[in-house]
């Protein structure tokens, strides 16, 4: 893979940061990380994806407006795995940025970002009135169904990380 | 017993796994295992924070929500097997992986009992969410914590990776 010199002049000044420091300056550090990290993404895997089955009607018995209340969980879970992330980053630059695997993670994460979006912006209103038994519109199914995709496929390329890390990092 | 690990490392399916260059081999399943996570861990925590959440719940009914939960222990338990055959002395000499079996096996027991609990609670009124659901739903996500935790730290705590190096 070919290096950029401007990215690896970015690289270089984050690991003069105190972040990249801390996160290489303790054994301790890297495994608390990955552990949070992986609680986090199944807290936000756990939710969401209880939710989006429920819209997809493979779940169902109860209100999506009851369910949608443990999104709150998942926003936080998400906030942590965004900490946790930029740590893993600021610790191991060369690794994730010159990593196919995580630039394709960031675009499913941009995928999923944007599908939440499009969730509350066009399926919100009109899911909070639904019964217990009743179908979603098709339109907020597909929303759903797509959440789940792009959910699998951050989880996928997270796996895939170490699998593609570029041949120059130690 | 390391004469017995080496055995299973020479087996086919542990060279196969361990060795092949194919992403097929431990990538993916390593994927599936955490898929398997987030399919029981995920949707477990999530009834957790529903519940914790409530202070009444509505009428409802959940079956399905079980099947995705036993579907994802399939996958984790198959998963696990594969990986385990793979370094099967990397996980057997390390304390942190029973412990992992042990937190996986209370919180096993744990959602069965949340089960039941909700069962009596589904019913046609909204109704209180009961003290012991609290308890099994707090109990639940710190098994859930502890069993990634130990996951995660397999990596970083074992003695012995392979058995058949050290013969």
């Amino acid at each position: 893979m070919e290096r950029w010199p401007v990215m690896d002049a970015f690289i270089d000044w984050l690991y003069t940061t105190p972040l990249s420091a801390f996160v290489n300056g303790y054994p301790w550090v890297w495994p608390i990380l990955e552990s949070l990290h992986f609680c986090a993404l199944t807290v936000l895997a756990g939710t969401v994806g209880l939710f989006d089955l429920r819209l997809l009607g493979l779940v169902k018995g109860i209100t999506p407006a009851a369910l949608h209340t443990t999104l709150r969980w998942g926003v936080a879970a998400f906030f942590v795995s965004a900490i946790t992330g930029v740590m893993f980053i600021s610790g191991a630059s060369e690794q994730y940025f010159y990593n196919n695997a995580f630039r394709l993670k960031a675009v499913f994460l941009v995928l999923m970002g944007a599908n939440a979006a499009l969730f509350y912006w066009r399926e919100f209103a009109g899911i909070q009135t639904l019964g217990p038994r009743d179908d979603a519109p098709r339109s907020a199914k597909l929303i759903a169904a797509a959440s789940l995709v792009f959910m699998v496929g951050v989880m996928l390329c997270g796996r895939m990380l170490t699998f593609f890390r570029p041949p120059f990092f130690h | 017993m390391i004469e017995l690990l080496a055995n299973v490392e020479r087996s086919a399916l542990s060279v196969w796994v361990r060795e092949s260059p194919s992403l097929l081999a431990f990538p993916f399943i390593l994927f599936l295992h955490t898929l398997g996570l987030a399919m029981l861990a995920g949707i477990n925590v999530g009834v957790d924070a529903w519940l914790l959440g409530r202070r009444k719940l509505p009428p409802f009914e959940l079956p399905n929500i079980y099947r995705v939960m036993w579907l994802g222990l399939g996958i984790n338990a198959l998963s696990g097997v594969v990986l385990l055959a793979a370094y099967p002395a990397k996980a057997l000499t390390n304390w942190v992986f029973f412990a992992k079996l042990l937190f996986i096996g209370i919180a096993l027991w744990v959602l069965q009992q949340l089960k039941g609990e909700l069962a009596v609670a589904g019913g046609t009124a909204e109704r209180d969410v009961s003290g012991r659901a609290r308890r099994l739903a707090l109990a639940s996500l710190l098994l859930w914590t502890a069993t990634i935790f130990a996951g995660r730290l397999l990596a970083y705590t074992h003695h012995i990776l392979l058995a058949s190096e050290g013969l």
